[in-house]
């Protein structure tokens, strides 16, 4: 069956929460066509590439069945990605290191490039989507949580707080960390593809 | 990393305030000395402009990934029509 309408764009999400909530399918269906992706990514993120689809179907049934309880003030996309959030951690979630020990700032800027003489390897291994990936995959779920939220969904600093249930400085601290720490995994990565050409040349 | 003091900054300070800059969410008198640090700091100027891209990639990153496996929604849908036929 893929008779799936266009999604009709001028009908708010707020008022496809509503009709989800009278038993409306087709705005169940253009809800999940909307976000669908941004949960995946989240799912992700939260909980592992293999079990993301698993927790997307579980999010959006759980939306379903709690569109009636959904607060009109709120924003849709930061309460889908709540649930998302929840439902990844019910079903899967990965063992939290919430921030033991805080490596120093300074130290983390150096591994990412901070006063090296090839600062530029980092903006070059972003612009290819593959190391990026990869790069993001070898990040902790915190990490990869508050990249996703604030810069691939594009949140604001605020929704992506209520999101993860953390203060607003909080999640600023950790954004920049996270950031941090892909830059490195992205030199790193940079350095093993150079090495991985150099070595497979005959 | 050498650091130097530039604009009143030094550049460990302009590090820790990076992603609040590229974020904009400094207010204009710290933009200002950041900026001023930025302009007299080769390395910070190098990193910072490097790591901007960084994010900016980053960001452009999901775009033609917007919808998802239509199989996925249909396995989806079909969950809900069991869940809501259970009922
Ligand atoms: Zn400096």
């Amino acid at each position: 069956m893929h008779d799936r309408q266009a999604d009709d764009s001028s009908i708010t999400d707020q008022a496809l929460i509503a009709r989800t909530a009278e038993g409306d399918r087709r705005a169940f269906e253009q809800l999940v066509e909307r976000h669908a992706a941004a949960v995946l990514r989240l799912a992700t993120a939260a909980s592992d590439p293999s079990t993301a689809e698993d927790v997307m179907q579980q999010t959006f049934l759980s939306v379903y069945q709690q569109a009636a309880s959904f607060r009109a003030e709120a924003s849709v996309r930061t309460w889908l990605l709540t649930i998302a959030r929840n439902t990844a951690f019910r079903l899967h979630g990965k063992t939290r290191q919430e921030d033991l020990v805080e490596e120093p700032l300074t130290q983390l800027g150096v591994q990412a490039g901070w006063g090296s003489d090839d600062p530029e390897a980092i903006a070059i291994a972003a612009e290819r989507k593959g190391a990026l990936r990869r790069a993001m995959a070898s990040l902790s779920a915190e990490d990869q949580e508050v990249l996703t939220l604030r810069d691939l969904e594009g949140l604001r600093g605020s929704e992506a707080a209520e999101v993860l249930g953390i203060s607003l400085r909080a999640l600023k601290s950790r954004l920049h960390r996270a950031r941090l720490r892909l830059a490195a995994s992205l030199r790193r990565l940079g350095t093993d593809d150079e090495q991985a050409s150099i070595g497979g040349q005959p | 990393m050498i650091e130097t003091a530039v604009a009143g900054l030094r550049c460990s300070e302009v590090l820790a305030q990076l992603s609040d800059y590229l974020d904009g969410e400094l207010g204009a008198s710290e933009v200002k000395r950041i900026e001023e640090h930025l302009l007299g700091c080769p390395n910070c100027e190098r990193f910072g402009h490097n790591f901007g891209s960084m994010v900016v990639s980053l960001r452009r990153a999901p775009d033609g990934t917007e919808s998802v496996d239509s199989k996925l929604v249909s396995r989806l849908l079909t969950q809900l029509d069991e869940l809501t036929h259970e009922e």
